[in-house]
Order: C-alpha cells, then sequence, then structure tokens
C-alpha cells in the first residue's frame, strides 16, 4: 500500500488526482516525512512551470478581487499552525523579478495610473507609460536578441536589443548591492568611453532602462558605486554584457 | 545614449506606485493573514499576473480565466493564516491554490465542446497580453523549456498534460496510450528531473 500510494506524489502535485485519491494521499503524507518533503520540494517546481504563463490581467479583475475581500471573513489565525520563520533567496529573487516585469508592463502602468489610491502628477504618469510602451514594443520586435548575464553581486542582467528599433531594454534583477553603495549602469561604444545609463537608488536592486541606440553599443556594463553614482565606471563591473 | 538621464529618473521610478523595490511576498502573506488589506494589494501586483496567467493557461478561456483568477485570490486573502513556511514558498502556496482552482473547474466543464468554441474566440489576445509574450515569457520560458526539453518525451507529455491542460492522469494514460502505473511514475520522476534541472528545492 505504502508503495503504491507514494507513486501518486507526481499526479498529486500536478493535481491530476481525484478527491478521494487526493484524501488518501494526504492522510499517508501526514505520516510520512520524506514524503512531504519531496511533495513541497516538487510543489516548488510546479510553480515554475507557473512563472512561465504570466498573463497580465484585465484592470477590473483588481477591482473586484478587493472589493470581495472585503466582504469575505478570513480563516482565524488561531486556526492555523505555528508557522516557523524561513527565508528563502530565490524567493526574494522572484519577488524582483515579478517587480521588474510589473514595471515593464503597459497594462500595469495603466491600472496602476487608474488606481484610486494613486495621485501622481499626471506628466510622470505619460512618461512612465511612454517608457513601458517604449520597451514593450522594443520587446515585441521580430529581430529581438535577449542576452542574460549574472550579476557577480548576485541576480542578473538581460540586455535586449532591436536594431529595427535601433533601441534596446535593460532588464536589471540584482542582488542587493554592498552597503552604502548604488547600482549605476553604463554603455560602451566603439571608439568611446563609458557613457552613464544611470544610477539606482539606495536599496534599488531592479530597474528597466530603454536605451536608444543600443545596437551600436558594444557592452552593458553595470558596476557599484557611491550613492549618486559616478563619472566614470569604477572597476570590475560586477556585470558586463556584450552586445555587439 | 539613455532616454532619458539621472536627473529624471527618480520621477520615473515612482510611477510604478507602490513597488518602487521588491517586495516579499512571505511578509506580505503575513500582514494579509492578520487581515492587512493594503498589503493584499500589493500582494495582488506580485502574483495577479502569473495566478491568471496560469488559470488561462489551463483554461483557455479569458472569461472564465478571470472568474477563476477572482476565486483563487479571494481563497489566499482568506486562508492566508493557513500558509507555512517551513513546507515552501508563498508563491508556490499561492500557485497551488489557484491550479486547483483551475483544474476544478476544467473537471466539472460538462460541455467540453462548448468550451472549445469559446476558445476559439478567445484566442485573441487582449492588450494586456503582450508583457507574457514579450519579457517574462520569453526569459522565463527559456529556462523552462530548456528543462522541460531535457525530460523524456513521455515525462514532458505527462507533466505537461496534466499541469497545463488539467487532465487527471488516468485521462493522461488514455491520451498517450500509456499504461496507468508507467504515467504515475513519469510524473513523478519527470518533476524531480525539472526540480534538478530548476534548482529548486525548499531550502535551496
Amino acid at each position: 500500500m505504502t508503495t503504491e500510494i507514494h507513486t501518486l506524489a507526481g499526479p498529486y502535485v500536478l493535481d491530476a488526482v481525484d478527491d478521494i485519491e487526493r484524501a488518501s494521499f494526504e492522510r499517508h503524507l501526514r505520516e510520512c516525512d520524506p514524503c512531504r518533503a519531496e511533495v513541497d520540494e516538487l510543489r516548488e517546481t510546479t510553480a515554475r512551470l507557473a512563472d512561465s504563463t504570466w498573463s497580465v490581467p484585465p484592470p477590473r479583475l483588481r477591482e473586484n478581487v478587493l472589493a470581495e475581500i472585503g466582504r469575505t471573513r478570513q480563516v482565524s489565525l488561531s486556526d492555523s499552525p505555528p508557522a516557523k520563520r524561513k527565508s528563502f533567496r530565490w524567493q526574494r529573487l522572484t519577488a524582483a523579478a515579478a517587480a521588474v516585469v510589473a514595471a515593464v508592463g503597459a497594462g500595469t502602468t495603466v491600472y496602476a495610473v487608474q488606481d484610486q489610491r494613486v495621485r501622481r502628477e499626471r506628466v510622470v504618469a505619460e512618461q512612465a507609460r511612454a517608457q513601458a510602451e517604449r520597451a514593450r514594443a522594443i520587446l515585441a520586435a521580430p529581430d529581438v536578441v535577449l542576452r542574460r548575464q549574472a550579476v557577480s553581486t548576485g541576480g542578473r542582467v538581460t540586455v535586449a536589443t532591436s536594431r529595427l528599433h535601433n533601441a534596446g531594454v535593460v532588464v536589471l534583477d540584482a542582488g542587493a548591492a554592498p552597503s552604502g553603495r548604488v547600482y549605476q549602469l553604463w554603455t560602451i561604444r566603439p571608439g568611446g568611453g563609458p557613457v552613464s545609463a544611470g544610477v539606482l537608488h539606495q536599496g534599488q536592486e531592479a530597474d528597466v532602462v530603454v536605451l536608444d541606440g543600443l545596437p551600436g553599443a558594444t557592452d552593458v556594463g553595470l558596476t557599484v558605486e557611491p550613492p549618486n553614482g559616478s563619472a566614470t565606471p569604477t572597476l570590475p563591473m560586477v556585470a558586463d554584457v556584450k552586445v555587439a | 545614449m539613455a532616454e532619458r538621464g539621472t536627473g529624471r529618473r527618480a520621477e520615473h521610478l515612482t510611477a510604478v506606485p507602490e513597488t518602487p523595490a521588491p517586495v516579499d511576498a512571505g511578509d506580505l502573506l503575513r500582514a494579509v493573514a492578520r487581515g492587512d488589506e493594503k498589503a493584499f494589494g500589493k500582494l495582488y501586483d506580485l502574483v495577479a499576473p502569473r495566478v491568471y496567467g496560469l488559470i488561462r493557461r489551463v483554461l483557455r478561456d479569458p472569461a472564465q480565466a478571470e472568474e477563476v483568477a477572482q476565486e483563487a485570490l479571494v481563497e489566499v486573502w482568506r486562508s492566508a493564516s493557513r500558509f507555512d513556511p517551513s513546507r515552501g514558498t508563498p508563491t508556490a502556496w499561492i500557485f497551488t491554490i489557484a491550479h486547483r482552482r483551475a483544474v476544478d473547474r476544467v473537471r466539472s466543464e460538462q460541455a467540453a465542446t462548448e468550451r472549445t468554441i469559446r476558445v476559439g474566440v478567445a484566442s485573441v489576445d487582449t492588450p494586456y497580453d503582450a508583457v507574457v509574450d514579450e519579457v517574462s515569457g520569453r526569459l522565463e520560458r527559456q529556462q523552462v523549456r530548456r528543462c522541460l526539453d531535457d525530460l523524456t518525451e513521455l515525462q514532458r507529455q505527462a507533466v505537461t498534460l496534466a499541469y497545463y491542460q488539467g487532465h487527471s492522469y488516468p485521462r493522461v494514460a488514455e491520451l498517450l496510450g500509456t499504461p496507468l502505473p508507467t504515467v504515475k511514475t513519469r510524473m513523478r520522476d519527470g518533476l524531480i528531473r525539472l526540480r534538478d534541472c530548476m534548482g529548486t528545492g525548499v531550502s535551496s
């Protein structure tokens, strides 16, 4: 029985079992620590399969869900088992990636603007929207080339270039910068020195930047600099993506 | 040249409100469990595109996907206190809720043909979908696809027919013309191979 039921781990995690099998497998899980550990791990794996299914929902979904939760009573805290705190580095990275993508999404910007809580100046929103649309157009180009590289301080940087648009998008999703330092992006062109392509805020590890003329450059670099950035890059670069 | 100088950067960065820096889903979920609606709004922004995208992938009908996504997200709110961080990440917990809801809906759908017809109409993407295909889509899919490519044909079919299309394993066995025990085993060892390829361990 035990071996037989254990083979249900795969179908169970994929929700490919019926209700009766699910109940009996969950009973089995309560008695089998290694099985529970395996199921937990496989759930993280299937979550990654979900990561690849991004689709920005219609803005009204947010309004509807938020309205609904206002009317929905929560399961009481005392009903739940005590939770042990555990921290997962990759979970933070996933969150960072989500923030990056959210920043690129024109849809996100649109409903961010529609959000009642947001009272930002229209001009800022317009700039952000134009920027997001630009990024989206470049990423959608038929000739877009994606290059991804690890950042030595953690995380990664992705550069998308399109010759048709004569532009590129840099998506940064890095680890924390050393204390008191900020990230700065650079472009390097043939026969020229590095030119700053933007300085991030302190504590900021993710950004999306549209760069005109990027296909003419040879490198996109990332360095760690004092707050407000430097005029020339402090070497070594923490990432150097060759784009030529 | 940079499209905008460093001087304008601060303005740009505040334009996507509430999420200027990465937020931790675990912190948000704990706040949600205490009834914090504002935290729920942030959590929504973080996970809704994947919740909706996953459900939509399984159901293939945007209207139904929206409905089921709403149910799933409200369920996250309702049972947030049940999330146990020692068992995994908040996102995996949330996607488990979302996936099960989607599968329940698929299975309860009696009129499969009706759904097929609706899928035809639904295949015109909304503008919101652009992001999927263009950013995270391309990037994440590269790794997911690479890892899926590492599986044997049978493992890959077994995993994807179940996960992305919501089929039960007996149905998968039928579709693949493979004995039931084999399908069960391929689902499990396929997932184990994916786990090793993607480096997703609970304790990593």
